[in-house]
Parts: C-alpha cells; structure tokens; sequence
C-alpha cells in the first residue's frame, strides 16, 4: 500500500508540474481577485469615513472610482484565473483518463484484480477528483492572501482587534470542522442508501418482463417502497446532522463576528478608532469566515484527492500480465501445439492442430473449455509447452500471436456502429466479405433490415438476438482469415438448419482442398462435429478419446452421452 | 420502429402536483416557512444594531450605548442559530419526504405500464427517469433547495430591512435585482443547452469505455486497442472541450454577478452620501445598509450559480410527474379461474395497426397438458405465447383461463418465462422471493432443486445467501434460466408458458435446461414455444405454426409420419445427431 500512496503522490506531483502554466497563471490571477474581494469590506468602511461622514463629493467620486476600478481587476481576474484553472483540471483529468484507457487496453494486458465498474470509476470519478488537486492550490493561496489582507488591516486599525480575529476566527471554525467526521459518515450513508435506492430501480426495469411474466410487479415495487424508505431515513439522519451543524455554525460566527463587533464599537465610542474603521472591522471579520473555513475544509479535499489518484496510480504502475517478447514463428501457416499443458482444471493436456486441419474439441467439463480457451488468448502462469510454429506461445510478439492464432471468445462482444463495421474491423475485407457473411449465414440477419450490411448496432449490440449476435461474431472471425482460428461454442443460440449450414460454411470456406488454414471449435454440436476431420474428447483436464465424429459416436460412451441427444 | 418517449408533464401540471403536495402537507409547510424566516430575520438583526450604534459613535454616546446592541447580538445568534437548525432540517424533511414518495409512486408506476407502452418507448427512456431524474432530484432536494430557500429568504428579509432603515436606500439596493435577474435570463438559456452537450459528450466517453472494457478479450483478438484507445480519447477530449467552453460561459455568469453588486453597493453608498448631507438619514442608518447588502454577496451569488441545479431537477421532476399520470395495467383480481384450461378463441392480432401477426388463432390446452409450439422465426409463435400469458391483450377473439381472460387473472393463476432473462441483483434467495414474498428457507432451496439449480446454488461462495446479478457473481445464461423456471416453481401457477426459454444456453447446457423445464412444468397446463425439437418430441401434443396460422396439430409421432411441415422440420433436426 505504500507504494501506491508513494505514486499515488506522485500522480498529483506530476499532475503540477504538467500543467504549471495554466497552474499558476491561474492561481496568481485567483489570488488577485481574492485580495480585492477583501477589499471591499475594508473601502465600504473608507467611503464611509471620508465620504459619508464628511459630505465630501471630490472624496466619493474619487473612492467610488477605485471602488469600481477594484471590481473590474476583480471580475476580470476572475474570470480569466478562472478559465486557465478549469483548463488545467480539464486536461489533466483527460490525460488521467486516457492514460488509465491505456492500460487497460494494453496489448498485453493489465494485471490488477478490479473488476471492469471499478476500472470505470477509476477513469472517471478517480481521474476527476486527483485532478481537483489543481484546484485545491489557488484555493489555499487565495484564502491566506485573503487572511493576510484583512490581518494586516486590522492590525493596523487596532492591534488587540487584530489579534482578537485571527486568534478567535480560527479557534471557533477548528472546533466546528470537529464534527466533520460525523457529517462525512451521515452523507456517505445517506449517498449510498440512495446509491442502493437508483440500483435497484434499475435493476427492477431492466427485469421487468420476466417480473411481468411471473406477475411480480407488486412484490417488486414493495421491495423498492422498503429501500426507498430506508434512503429516506438515512436523508433524514445526515440532514439532522447537516443542520445542527448549519445552526451551530451560524450561531458560532454571529457570536464571533458580533463579538468583535461589540469589541470594536467600545473601541469606537471611546474615540479609539474612527466610524470608518469601525465599519471595516465589522465587514472584514465577516469576510474573513469564508477564507478560513477554506482553510478548515482543505485538509479533506487533499485527502479525497490523493485516495483518488492512489487509486489512479494502481491502475497506472500495475503491470502488463504477459512479458514483453519477440518471436516470430517461421511460416505463414504455423500448427498448433499444446505438450503436457497444465493450468487450472487441465491437466498434462496434449493437443496437435497441423496446418489444414479442421477439429473439434468437445469438453465434459465446461472449465475445461474456459481454461483452453484463457491459455491461448493470454498464455500466462501455466506448465507444460503451447507451440505455435514450434515457438513457445509466451515468447511470440503479442501482434504477430493474434494474427496468427485467432482466439473468438463465446461471450460475443459487438461495438456501437453498423454491421459492415463489426464484421469487417480492418476495414480490408471488401472482396472476401459476402463469402465471409455467407458462410456464418450472417446474411440472414444483415436481410432482416432495409440497410442490409449498414444496419446500425447498438451498444453491445443489444439490438440484435443472441443468435445474430454469434453469425455477425463468426462472419468477423472469419473474415478476418487468421491462419489459426479457434473457436468456443459458436452456435448455441442458433437453429437446427442454420447451424448446419454454419457448418458447412466453415467447412467450405477454411477447408477447401490445399488449403492450410488451421480450426479449431470447441462445441458438442454434432453439425460442427460431423463436419471437423477429427475430434478430440477432454475430461477431467486431458484428452481421453480422438477420432471422427461417427467412429466416437458409435464406440464412445462418454462422447455419446456429451454430444448426442 | 419509430421510438415514441414516455410524457413529459406541462409545467402547469407539475406545478399543479408540487401545489398539491405542498398542500397535503399544510402544517409541515408553514412551521418550515415560519422557522426559515425567523432563522433569516435574527442573522440580519445584527446589523441593523450595529448601524444604530454607528450613530450613537458620531453623536459620542458612552460606551454603555453598547450594551443594547450587545444584548441585540447575542439574543439574535441564539434564536439564529436554532431557527436555523430547525428551519434547514424542517425543508430537508418536507423536500425529502415528497420525493420519497414521488420515486416510490414513480417506480410502481413504471412497473406496472402495459408491455406495449414499453415496447413502443424502449426502455432507455424509462430507465434514465427511475435512475438519473430521481437522482437528480434527490441531490437538489438534500444539497441545493435548503440553501437555496434560505438564500432567498435572507435576501427579501435583508431587502425589507433596508427599505425599513429608509426606503430611498432599500431602493438603491434593489437597483441591483434587476441586474441579477438579466444574469439569469443571460446565462440559463446559454448553459442548458451546454451542460446537455457535456452530459452527451460524457455518457459517449463512459459508453466507448464500458465497450471497451467489456469488450476486451475481442478488442485484444483482432489487435483492435490502438482504434478503441483513439475513440476514448476522442471521446474523451471532446467532453473536455466542451467543459472548458462551458466553463467560460459560467465565469461570464460569474461577471455579471459581481457586476450587479457593484451597482447595489455603489448605488447605497451614493445615494446614502447625498441622503447623510440632507440630513436625511443617519451615517448609522446608510453603515447599516451597505454592511446588509455587503452580506447578501455569498448567499446571492449561490442562489444564482445553483439555479441551472434547480432548472434541471425541475425538468426532471416534469419526467417524473409525467410517469405519474400513464395508464398501467394491474393485475390484482383476487377470483380464482373455475378451471386450468388455457384456451385461443379465435385470437387475431397486430402491432399498431400493421397487418395481423396472428389471425384467427384458436387452440386449446386441456388442463395438465403440455403442448409444443413451433414453427420458423415470424411465425407468429412469440405472439401467441404472449397473448396466452396475457402481456398482450388480442385484438379480436379471447384468451380464457378457465373461462376467464387471462388479464382479468390474479397474477399467480398463469407465468410466462422468455428467452430474456434477468438476475436480479442481490442475494439469490432474494431473486427468487420476488415471486413469492415471505417463501421460507426451505421451499426456497425446494425450488431451486426442482430445476436441478440446488447442488450449484449450494456452492456459491455464501449459498443460497450470496449476492448475484449486477455487482455479485454472475451466473452464466443457462444458470439465470434455471433461476426463472424456479421462480416458476415457487410461484406455483395452474398455468405456465414458456417462450424459447431454453434457446440461450449452450448445447451442452441445453439438455440440463430442458430436464429443468419439464420439471418445472410438472402437473401444470403448459403452452411450450420450442427452439429445440427434442423439446417438443416429449410434449403432449405440438401445434405447428406458419405465418401466424396454425398448420398442423397433433402428436409428435402422428406428425412426424404425416409428411407435413413438421416432419421436414423433423427430418433436418434429426441429422444433426
């Protein structure tokens, strides 16, 4: 953990020297308008005094013009600090973001164990907060200019006034941060009751047809009146805390400043100090409140920052999983070779996929599977040897690996844009694609809509079944003619008559006399089977049975209780 | 399909809810406005003694003059600060107490709208109002309202004051409303429409991520992490952009803000020097009134940078009310059917008005039957086992339970499970009470071993207790179909409809599955939509489909030797094995 606080540091340390321009150009101007906002109390109490009190007009045109001239300094530096702060912020939390983006796309992977919505608070909520940081800065600069101002203009009014405020001012705002903690733990419940509240209403609606199909709309929406009574409570307890400590707190700085104020007025009446001073007495205590209490909360806003960009940091310095490598096995159609492969539920697995070759692989396990398919996607943390091209899997340049060694999962994962775009992800299949949709008979699905190929998929493509999602999936595999290509489960969302088909066009397109390419398909469809030269039979970790599909079926008790029906 | 949104109420009939909200909880409303006022009054009370002491200075008063402001100060901080308490708590309360019951009606409303309403909506639209507009109202009730209410209280409060020391110089201060005001009017129209564009430009960043993300093991597969990291950071940096733009816009705000103080203070202090050289007024009297005004800075400037917050739990609160006033579809009959037999009488049907899916479809179930539905995709099957469950209602013709609609049916009378499945998040035994509240332990782990679910079930890290779905474990498509087929179980319907619900798990899975199925189905009327024709080889009786019409009916042996539709859909299913 302390590395991470270390680069978590680190993380916040770089976040100013990065943006050190827009930083402290900014800050200098925040720090500007903070001095003049101290001194309008203090000129309130000068045109008072040289003005009012005197009817002089050459001396109210004079300080109402500096009056004027010290709000325009104010709004514009404002205004313009303002806008190189944001920028800074802005641009940190984007390169945060992007930065954290790249690690977890990394070729290689990225070895953490948070799950993917807690990578999504990381780039966002984390991102944003560590770059906040460069907003704490001007922050805390701005409110002791601001304290200095009004300290030193009491001081030189009156010396005890002086001392009075800023001895008391912070006195009184310490003691109130003392329920902070308090507060903090109240709206944290009170956010997560709520948090818990927006789930679950999401979570309801998003199973409403299976609740509807059971008819327990009614039960459903007393479980959400329960929680939703429980957020409520929570509200109510940080909203009893919020306000004793609003009541305190307003009670507290009346006292303080109304303290002074009395002070100041004995001051007055015994000619000690003039109206004017008197007034700015009265107007800087009440302003200074405000700087001090930013004083008071800095503490805590440097906390969530830094715990954001630790958090931050542990995405950025956790390594890849696989190591950097080189390889380059010989041959543009290399085979596939698994020697006494041990991970997880496989064990001392051997599996020989030559050039060509068209198998199939069914598994009586489903983690047999799982495991096979892990290994050669991200070859980590196993015994034994996996050889493409007679090169050891791990030591292969990630790149070429893929290229070579296709590995389709079965979860399908389509991206927001047409079919054309997630079938042909290159961009370069133009004149192999209607053989590549044909064959993953994923034109059915591209025939359903007027646009054909150029139908829009949503996100995760959620407009389309889970059958059509598996031929677009397959048609992309396809098309994208890896020498290797490997794949999981294929057709378990699709018909009878398309999987048949499926798997002739597997067979037709890859297999075609002379052709190298290499297929593997892990399933226990008898359709893909018939159609493989050779299947293979894992249990319990190793290869147990091989053979054609109709020889296994007829010998094999075991293959014929897994694959037949 | 065109997407047709969900209403959106008139502000006039939001307001109208708000009106009558507010007045179904009279009492509760008028002690929270009488506290706010007097929490606004003893913290403006304070200056006003300190003017009169200002004049008790120039006419060199004793220093015993000081007592009445003292006693003045110290009386207003104590009532202050408890009307204070009490006042900011009474409008949390009040605000709280409203929404509670706004997102509890808002919630049950949206679970019972007709499958139609939801279908032609999509359900985008209505998930953002559960999730995103009551979150928003949610945080401007508990972070913005109470500030906002008492901002505004203190500032008329102040206002009157100054008007009440003279009303020349309340006047002068007022000068600086209409200012504020045309901030307002400048800067709302502006930024509504700019903090929309920065909500789209994130939710592309967070949705090209989430892909991403979820995605990962396919991104890696075709070397796709450079393009999905140029769109991150193009995403990415478009949503900068426009926080930056409409940054600056805020600080323009911001401007005008300071502006209109200006013109407030100078227009006191000018006018309070030529009233002082009248005679007018006192020194006292115009030191009161600028430090008054002075004050205002910090609550008015929050009032005005939390309006756009209001504006848009406003807009929110118009989604909601507009969810309040749909027609939903309740199922609480409480009549038993007088039989178990599901009956088609002559059931047309057509999504708005388009040329019937189904027409003229009868058929009947005789009770303890199971009967197979199938037929190629656009036959009309989902339909038909739509409108048996009724989740639609026919056009034309009945569907009856015993002689009684199945939309007049109590819901436990009749279930229908899909091919879409949903674990609901949290502890299993949970997901599987929402179909009987209150079922114990026992019948719980009963039902799931019904389905063959139990031995699984069991070895979850905590049992039957750990949490699943959404932030648990996740189960995989075949494990949450065994979870709706024992929710079957546990509700325990006469009559049961199952839509392709084995179709989403893996081959291997599938037998498991279909086992689960005809378990659960045991000694009910069933209505069996069948992807698998193993499935409907084992039922009663199978019903053929094509183009919304029945073809063909009867055994399974009796239509796989009549040469029909049914045997060609026989013959190419058999040489898959």
């Amino acid at each position: 953990m302390s590395s991470s606080t270390k680069s978590g540091t680190a993380v916040l340390r770089r976040a100013v020297v990065r943006n050190g321009r827009h930083l402290w150009t900014g800050t200098v101007l925040a720090g500007l308008y903070q001095i003049c906002a101290a001194l309008v109390p203090i000129l309130i109490g000068v045109i008072v005094d040289r003005a009012v009190t005197t009817g002089d007009l050459a001396a109210l045109i004079l300080w109402i013009s500096v009056l004027v001239a010290m709000y325009l300094v104010l709004a514009m530096s404002y205004r313009f600090g303002a806008r190189h702060l944001q920028r800074a912020i802005a641009e940190e939390g984007h390169r945060l973001r992007v930065e954290v983006a790249g690690r977890i796309l990394h070729p290689r992977g990225l070895r953490t164990d948070r799950q993917a919505g807690d990578l999504l608070t990381v780039s966002t909520t984390d991102a944003d907060y560590s770059s906040y940081f460069l907003d704490h800065i001007p922050r805390v600069i701005s409110a002791l200019l601001a304290v200095a101002v009004s300290a030193v203009t009491l001081l030189l009014i009156s010396a005890p006034l002086g001392l009075i405020v800023l001895i008391a001012t912070p006195i009184v705002l310490v003691t109130l941060n003392l329920t902070a903690p308090l507060i903090t733990r109240r709206v944290t419940e009170q956010q997560d009751q709520a948090g818990r509240a927006t789930s679950l209403a999401t979570d309801l609606v998003t199973g409403l047809r299976p609740l509807r199909g059971i008819g327990a709309q009614d039960a459903a929406a007393d479980r959400y009146r329960v929680v939703s009574k429980r957020s409520l409570a929570a509200t109510l307890r940080a909203a009893r805390a919020q306000n004793a400590f609003q009541g305190a707190s307003a009670m507290l700085s009346m006292l303080l400043a109304g303290g002074i104020a009395i002070v100041a007025g004995v001051f007055a009446l015994s000619g000690r100090i003039t109206i004017g001073e008197f007034i700015t007495v009265i107007g800087s205590a009440q302003f200074l409140i405000e700087p001090f209490g930013t004083l008071a909360v800095v503490p805590r806003w440097v906390a969530a920052a830094r715990a954001a960009a630790n958090r931050v940091a542990s995405v950025i310095v956790a390594g890849p999983i696989l190591p950097d490598a080189a390889a380059d096995p010989a041959g543009p159609q290399p085979g596939l070779h698994l020697a006494g492969v041990t991970n997880g539920p496989l064990k001392n697995l051997n599996l020989r996929v030559r050039p060509g070759e068209f198998v199939g692989v069914v598994t009586c396990r489903p983690a047999d599977a799982e495991a096979l398919m892990r290994l050669l996607a991200v070859p980590d943390a196993y015994e034994g040897d996996i050889l493409l091209g007679g090169v050891q899997l791990a030591t292969v340049d990630r790149g070429r690996a893929r290229r070579l060694l296709h590995v389709e999962p079965h979860q399908t994962d389509l991206f927001t844009g047409s079919l054309l775009a997630n079938i042909d992800v290159h961009g370069d299949g133009a004149d192999r694609l209607g053989a590549a949709v044909r064959a993953a008979a994923a034109d059915e699905v591209a025939d359903l809509h007027p646009d054909g190929l150029d139908a829009p998929v949503a996100e995760r493509g959620t407009n389309l079944s889970g059958g059509q999602r598996q031929r677009v999936a397959l048609a992309r595999a396809l098309l994208a003619e890896p020498p290797l290509l490997v794949l999981h489960h294929p057709t378990t969302a699709v018909d009878a008559v398309t999987e048949h088909a499926i798997a002739g066009g597997i067979r037709s397109l890859r297999h075609a006399p002379g052709s190298g390419f290499g297929t593997v398909v892990i399933t226990s469809s008898p359709a893909l089977l018939s159609a493989a030269d050779r299947v293979v039979l894992i249990d319990d970790g190793a290869v147990t049975a091989e053979g054609a599909h109709a020889e296994l079926s007829a010998t094999d008790d075991t293959y014929r209780r897994t694959v037949l029906r | 399909m065109t997407v047709q949104l969900l209403p959106v109420a008139t502000p006039r009939a939001t307001r109208a809810w708000l009106v009558a909200e507010l007045t179904a909880r009279k009492g509760s409303a008028a002690v929270t406005l009488v506290a706010g006022v007097l929490a606004a009054v003893a913290s403006i009370a304070p200056a006003y003694a300190l003017g009169l002491l200002v004049d008790r200075i120039s006419n060199g008063g004793d220093a015993g003059a000081v007592i009445p402001v003292a006693v003045t100060i110290v009386v207003s901080a104590i009532v202050g600060g408890v009307a204070t308490t009490f006042g900011g708590y009474l409008i949390s309360r009040l605000g709280s107490r409203i929404l509670a019951d706004l997102r509890e009606r808002t919630v049950a409303t949206a679970l019972h709208l007709p499958a139609r309403v939801l279908d032609r909506a999509g359900r985008g639209d209505l998930l953002s109002r559960v999730s995103a507009d009551i979150a928003a109202i949610d945080r401007a009730v508990s972070e913005v309202l109470p500030g906002m209410i008492s901002a505004l209280l203190l500032s008329v409060i102040s206002l009157v004051a100054m008007l009440g020391i003279d009303w020349r110089l309340g006047l002068a201060g007022a000068a600086a409303v209409p200012l504020y005001v045309l901030g307002l009017r400048w800067y709302l129209p502006r930024a509504a429409p700019s903090y929309a564009a920065e909500r789209v430009a994130i939710a592309e960043r967070s949705q090209l991520f989430v892909e991403s993300m979820q995605g990962l093991p396919t991104v890696h597969a075709y070397l796709q992490e450079d393009r999905h990291l140029d769109g991150i950071e193009g995403a990415s940096g478009r949503a900068r952009d426009i926080s930056i733009n409409v940054f600056s816009l805020y600080t323009r705000f911001v401007g005008r803000i300071n502006r209109a103080e200006l013109v407030g203070l100078g227009a006191v202090l000018v006018i309070g020097f030529m009233l002082v050289r009248h005679g007018s007024v006192s020194v006292g009297a115009v030191s009161a009134a600028a430090l008054l005004f002075h004050r205002l800075f910090n609550p008015i400037a929050m009032l005005m940078v939390t309006f756009d917050q209001a504006q848009d739990a406003g807009a929110s609160l118009a989604r909601l009310v507009g969810v309040l006033g749909m027609d939903v579809e309740r199922r609480d009959a409480t009549t038993a059917p007088a039989g178990r037999e599901l009956v088609l009488d002559d059931v047309t049907f057509g999504y708005d008005g388009a040329a019937p899916v189904l027409s003229g479809v009868s058929l009947r179930i005789a009770p303890g039957e199971v009967v197979a539905l199938v037929g190629s995709t656009g036959a009309g099957k989902t339909t038909a086992a739509s409108l048996a469950a009724g989740i639609l209602r026919p056009d034309e013709g009945y569907a009856l339970v015993g002689g009684v609609p199945v939309t007049d049916l109590p819901a436990a009378a009749i279930a229908i499970v899909s091919q879409e499945t949903h674990v609901f998040s949290g502890p299993l035994a949970e997901d599987l009470r929402l179909a009987r509240p209150g079922a114990s332990n026992d019948e719980v782990a009963t039902a799931l071993d019904r389905v063959g679910a139990l031995t699984w079930a069991r070895e979850l890290p905590d049992g039957l207790e750990t949490a699943v779905g959404e932030g648990g474990v996740q189960l995989t498509a075949a494990q949450a179909q065994q979870l709706a087929l024992a929710r079957v179980v546990l509700l325990d319907p006469p009559v049961v409809v199952l839509d392709e619900a084995t179709a989403e798990a893996g081959s291997a899975g599938a037998r498991e599955l279909e086992q689960a199925a005809t378990a659960a189905l045991a000694g009910r009327t069933a209505l069996v939509v069948a992807h698998r024709l193993t499935q409907a080889a084992t039922a009663d009786r199978v019903i053929v489909m094509e183009h919304g019409k029945i073809i063909e009916n009867g055994p399974h042996a009796d239509l796989v030797t009549g040469g029909g539709r049914y045997a060609e859909l026989w013959a190419a299913w058999s040489t898959r094995s």
